[in-house]
Order: structure tokens, then sequence, then C-alpha cells
């Protein structure tokens, strides 16, 4: 009855060894592997390409200037399809077959979230522009660094926004996300301190109409809303409420309050006056001017201009550590950026000064680039913009 | 290299526990369950919640996960009697869908988005570095029991009765086989399988999230399902590896391909994937291991 047939085995066997296949040895020996890790596909789809370009022009200089420790940089990309399962696949791809030292850019929280233990089990260094606290919190051993400021640190810049609007009645509707409730505890904290009161919910981000949830917040007349989700659901939601005639003040991030935020809508009465704010990059910065010609793009977004300062920090890290590994990045990485030494804003300059034996702090198209010892920055500058007339306009940098 | 083969293997196994769920309810009752990666995330987060919460052993966890998987299955069968084919398809995926929206929104059981992290595994940190062969055993060790459960239950009368309910369940019914029942136990089996698979990512990976539950990993089986054969037990595990071998070794070919942004890359790699699967089902209509009906013993 269960007699095995050989033709079944040997099919299963040949799946088996099929998987051998892309076993292709290519040498191991001289060039210095490092690897990005963006959403080439997927929700960060707009952000990945651009971040795996950056970077891979950052490599391309430094190759033309010779190299690092007199050897050669090879940039592998892989896409993390913005979807953790895939990301983990591909982040093995690069650890045990590419042998790389260092992950740079991934994006999505749950997708770092998921790399993570990857890197630190085999001491491969990660960079990532992903915001959630949990992830600094994660037991990395210092394998990873985070070039986005924290939700709390965002957050409260928010909540400081708000009051300087004058509100006294906040609302803030934002769907479930890994900060929802950081967020809540943390506006819940700001407000009250500057005499506003403040009031909440978490909506459905796949609904198609949220008037129950905008007469829900109309109900407590607050003067100033926060909306605090992503693109297609604050395209919605942002008309919901014009259609309530709600008449107070609306913000949120730019990650979801963007130009294409304002195509979408399509009506420019339903958006003027809209506040939008993001970690500001380090605009005007020399190191900001070099990441648009490394980006190819004329205004790079923050996630641009982070992973740009990945690559910088991670050459440099490698070659005041006289080794290419993700420990010997993790041990040095610090010292390329606050060691109080000569300012540069970009690899080439630093691993010269570095091969001459002085001192490098490198200051980024991000920001200072400063970590402290969970791999969390120490500052950021804030941008704020409000719509007018259909285009974003200036309020502030701080 | 060694460890990442070991890894897309194990990955390939769970992929294959999964296929085999899948071909037990579609290929063998006819039942399109689009549910799947709910099944998968159930077992999944009964699992981790037991082993990080609870502090039980790693092999409660997939007991309990198996358990999960079939009470799940249970519930979704029952409350489908009477859906068939489109239907049932529809309700599985709202399933699977409001799997992960709870997974995502009880925050005070699930940790919400953030996810489950420090799954353990086991004898993780004495096994070191040989912890990915030995959970590759462990996984080939569930895959193979389970594929010959399935197999026995092809071949036998039992699996010839699940079939009938396939091509005609009015015509099984007429012959005196109890419709519900069989359709029920099946759904349940199959589901509890899902849960297993769930477990044995979760402590591999040590980490879970309700992204990782997207429909798409549904899709990923019904695929190699369709491509490795629907309705046998071999047909199903070949797919998975047919699946998980595109999948990873498209990675190596678009690297060879000069010239092009990474972009590009990404967008050609999932073109060669479909472009593979659609030459595998041209060529073989009915999978790489059709389907094979034993003719039913004679009378004596």
């Amino acid at each position: 009855m269960t007699n095995i047939r050989i033709g079944r085995r040997a099919a299963l066997a040949a799946g088996v060894a099929a998987l051998a296949s892309p076993a292709v040895v290519r040498a191991q020996a001289d060039p210095i592997k490092l690897a990005t890790l963006t959403p080439l596909t997927g929700a960060g789809g707009p952000y990945g390409p651009v971040m795996a370009k950056a970077a891979a022009s950052v490599v391309e200089e430094v190759n033309k200037a010779g190299g690092v420790l007199g050897r050669r940089i090879v940039l592998v990309s892989e896409d993390d399809q913005t979807n953790p399962e895939a990301a983990v696949r591909a982040a093995r791809k690069l650890i045990d077959v590419d042998k790389v030292a260092a992950i740079m850019g991934t994006w999505a929280s749950s997708v770092t979230t998921a790399v993570a233990p990857l890197c630190w089990e085999s001491k491969t260094f990660l960079c990532t522009v992903s915001g959630a606290d949990s992830i600094t919190l994660l037991p990395h051993q210092g394998f990873l660094i985070r070039t986005q400021p924290n939700s709390k640190l965002q957050v409260t810049r928010v909540g400081e926004f708000i009051l300087s609007l004058g509100a006294k009645k906040a609302f803030t509707m934002i769907p479930q996300t890994p900060f929802t409730q950081s967020t809540f505890d943390i506006l819940n904290q700001v407000l009250p301190k500057g005499g506003c009161a403040h009031q909440s919910l978490i909506y459905d981000d796949k609904k198609t109409t949220y008037r129950t949830e905008v007469d829900q917040a109309l109900r407590t007349s607050p003067d100033v809303i926060l909306a605090n989700g992503y693109t297609p659901d604050t395209v919605v939601l942002l008309k919901d409420l014009y259609r309530a005639g709600f008449k107070g003040k609306i913000l949120g991030f730019a990650y979801s309050i963007n130009q294409k935020l304002v195509d979408q809508v399509g009506q420019p009465e339903v958006v003027e006056g809209v506040y939008n704010f993001a970690p500001a990059s380090a605009e005007g910065s020399s190191a900001f001017e070099k990441a648009k010609a490394a980006s190819g793009s004329a205004n790079p977004d923050p996630y641009t201009c982070q992973v740009y300062d990945h690559i910088n920090l991670v050459l440099m890290a490698i070659a005041s550590a006289k080794a290419a590994t993700g420990e010997a990045i993790k041990e040095n990485i610090r010292k390329a950026t606050m060691s109080g030494g000569k300012v540069v804003d970009n690899a080439v300059d630093g691993l010269k000064e570095i091969a001459a034996g002085g001192k490098v702090d490198y200051a980024g198209a991000s920001g200072p680039c400063d970590f402290d010892e969970k791999g969390d920055i120490l500052d950021c500058k804030f941008r704020y913009e409000q719509i007018k007339a259909g285009k974003f306009t200036l309020v502030k940098i701080a | 290299m060694l460890s990442y083969i070991l890894f897309i293997a194990t990955i390939g196994g769970i992929y294959g526990l999964l296929a085999l769920s899948l071909n037990l309810i579609w290929g063998g009752v006819g039942m399109v369950n689009l549910g799947l990666a709910g099944f998968f995330a159930v077992g999944a987060y009964a699992s981790a919640l037991l082993t990080t919460v609870g502090h039980g052993p790693i092999a409660a966890g997939w007991l309990i996960a198996l358990v999960a998987g079939g009470v799940a299955g249970l519930v979704v069968t029952l409350s489908t009697t009477r859906l068939r084919e489109d239907y049932l398809a529809i309700v599985t995926l709202g399933f699977a869908e409001t799997v992960r929206l709870v997974a995502s929104n009880e925050i005070w059981l699930t940790r919400g988005t953030d996810g489950i992290s420090g799954i353990p595994g086991p004898w993780k940190r004495a096994l070191g570095p040989d912890f990915n062969a030995v959970y590759f055993l462990i996984v080939v060790l569930a895959l193979l029991v389970v594929f010959f459960v399935m197999r026995r239950i092809d071949r036998s009368p039992y699996g010839r009765a699940l079939r009938a309910i396939r091509e005609d369940a009015q015509v099984a019914q007429v012959a005196g086989k109890p419709v519900l029942r069989f359709k029920t136990e099946a759904f349940v089996l199959s589901a509890a399988i899902a849960g297993l698979a769930g477990a044995l990512y979760g402590h591999f990976t040590s980490y879970i999230a309700p992204d990782m539950f997207l429909p798409l990993i549904t899709v990923y089986i019904f695929l190699a399902v369709a491509s490795g054969g629907t309705g046998r037990p071999a047909g199903a595990l070949v797919g998975a590896y047919l699946v998980m071998t595109l999948l990873e070794s498209s990675r190596f070919f678009v690297e060879w391909i000069p010239g092009v942004t990474a972009v590009q890359r990404a967008a050609l790699k999932e073109l060669l994937i479909a472009v593979a699967l659609i030459v595998v089902l041209r060529l073989k209509p009915s999978g790489v291991l059709p389907e094979r009906v034993p003719p039913a013993p004679r009378p004596s």
C-alpha cells in the first residue's frame, strides 16, 4: 500500500538540490562588502530606490578615490519589499552569501525589528531609518544605530508646536501603528502642561469614509486636530473634516501630508492652511548639497539624507578600525562623528584625514549624527510647513 | 553560503507544510481556503505567547499551535457550512484579515504592530551557529511526518471520499457519505497543520508581527500547490520548494544583468518569478506532479 517509488524521491531530492543551484561561488577575497536593504517595492517604494542610489554614488566616489584601506567597496542592494517576511530572507542572503559587514537603510519598523536579530547574532552592523521606539530597546549589543529621531522626540516637538498654535482643545486621530500608544501618552503629558486639553481616537486605516470618526472628534469641539495617519487614509479624513465644516487647524506628519496628498485630494480649499512637520534634514549644509548630488534629486527626502549619512559613517568607521567587520564598525562608528576632530561632510575627505592619522567629526546631511549608547540620535531639527494656495510654504525650522 | 541554504531550505520546509495543508483542503476537498495566512498567524501567535509571556516549553508551544489552528479551523468551517466556492473564499480571506487586525489592535495580548520579538528557539544558545542546521532537521522531520500522513489519507478510502465530495458533494451525500463531517475534519486538520507551520516559523526567526501575515503568503502557497500539482501531497511539496527556489534564486540571476538600477533589478526579479511560474503552468497545466487517482479496489 505504501510502497515508495523512486520517482517521487528523486523529484523531492531534485527540489531540494535545486535550492543549491544559486550557489555561485564568487571571489570573497579582497573587496569590502556592504549592503543596502531598502524598500524598492511595496509601501516604501517611493523612498527606497533613491536611498539605494544615494548610497551607491557615495561608494562610487570612494572607489574612485582609491577605496578604503586600499580595498574596493562593493555595495549589494536588496529589496525588503516593505515586508518583514521577505526582508528576513533578503537579509539572510546578504549576511550568509555576500557576507556584508553592514546593512543600511531598513525603512519600515516591522522590517527593522525582524532583521535586527539576524544582524546582532551574526555581528553585522545595522543602520536604520525606522522610528518606532521599541527598536533601539532591542538587545542589539550596539550593532544598531538609527538616524531617525524616535517617536518620543518627534511627538514631544509636535505637542510643543500644537501649543505654539494657541490650542486649547486638541484632538488626535491615528490608525494603529507601533507608535500609536506612545503618541497618546506623550501628548497627554505635554499638552495639559501648556493648558491644552487632549482627546484622541484610533481609526482603521483601510476604511473608505471617516464620517463617524469625524463626528466623534468634532463633538469635543477641538481647535486643533492632529491627523496622524498615512497618505491614503489622511486624504479621506481631510475631505470628511472639510465636509463636516471643521474650521480649526489641522496638522500631520510630512510623510502623509505631502504633495501627493494635495494632488489626490484635488480640491485646494480642503487642504488650505493644513500644517505638516518632519524631522528636518540639515538643509543648506554642505553635506546636504552632497546628498543632493548623490541622489540626483533637487530635494532629497529625509530618508535619502539619512542613508547618505549611514554609508559615510560606516566607511569612516571601517577606516578608523582598519578592519571591515561588523564588530569593528560597532566599536568605531562613534569615533567618526563624535570625536571632536576635523569636521567633514563626506567619506572621501574623512578617509583622507583618517589615513593621515587625524580625527574626524562627521556633520551629516540629516543632522549632526551624534548617537547615544542605545543607538538613538541625540538631537534633530524639525521643519514645519503650511499649505497656502496648494503650495507648501515654510513656517519655521526649529 | 551553507547557513543561507539551510535557512532557505527551512523556510521552504515551512512553506511545504503550508502547501500540504492547502493541498488537503483545496486539492482534496475542493474548498478554496484564502485564509491560510490567518491560520498560520494563529499558530505563530499561540506558540509565541505561550513561550514568551507564559514561559512555557517550546514543544508545548508547537502543540498549542496545532490545537489553536485546529480550533480556529473548526470555528471557520462551522460558521461557513452553507458556503461554497467563491463565497467560502471570500469569508476565509476575511477571516485572515480579521486575525491580522486583531493582532494589530489587541495590544495587551499581541503587542500590536510592534510584534513579538525574542521568541526562543530550541537550544539556540547552546547550539550557536549550528542552530540553523538543527532547526532544519526539526522542520524536515515535521514535514516528513505530515507528508506521510497526507499521503496515507490521499490513498485511503477516506481520501477517496474527500475526492468524491470535491467532484460532486451531492452525489457523495446520496452515496451516504457524511459530507459535513468530512469537510469539517479535513478543514480542521488542514488548519492545524498551518498553525504548526506558523509556530515553526516564529521560533525560527524569533520575531513575528501582523505584517508578516499578509495575503501575499497565501498567494505564494496557492502558486506552490498549483505549480506542484493540485491534489497530490508530493506535488504540493515540490511546488513549495519550486516557489522558494524561484523567489531566492532570482536574486542571483538579476545580479548578473549589467547596467540596470536597483529598482529595475527588483522589478526584474518579480518579473522573472512570474514568467517562470507561467512557463511551468504552460508546460505542465496540472502541475509538475499531477494528481493520480488510484483505482478503487475491486470487490473480490
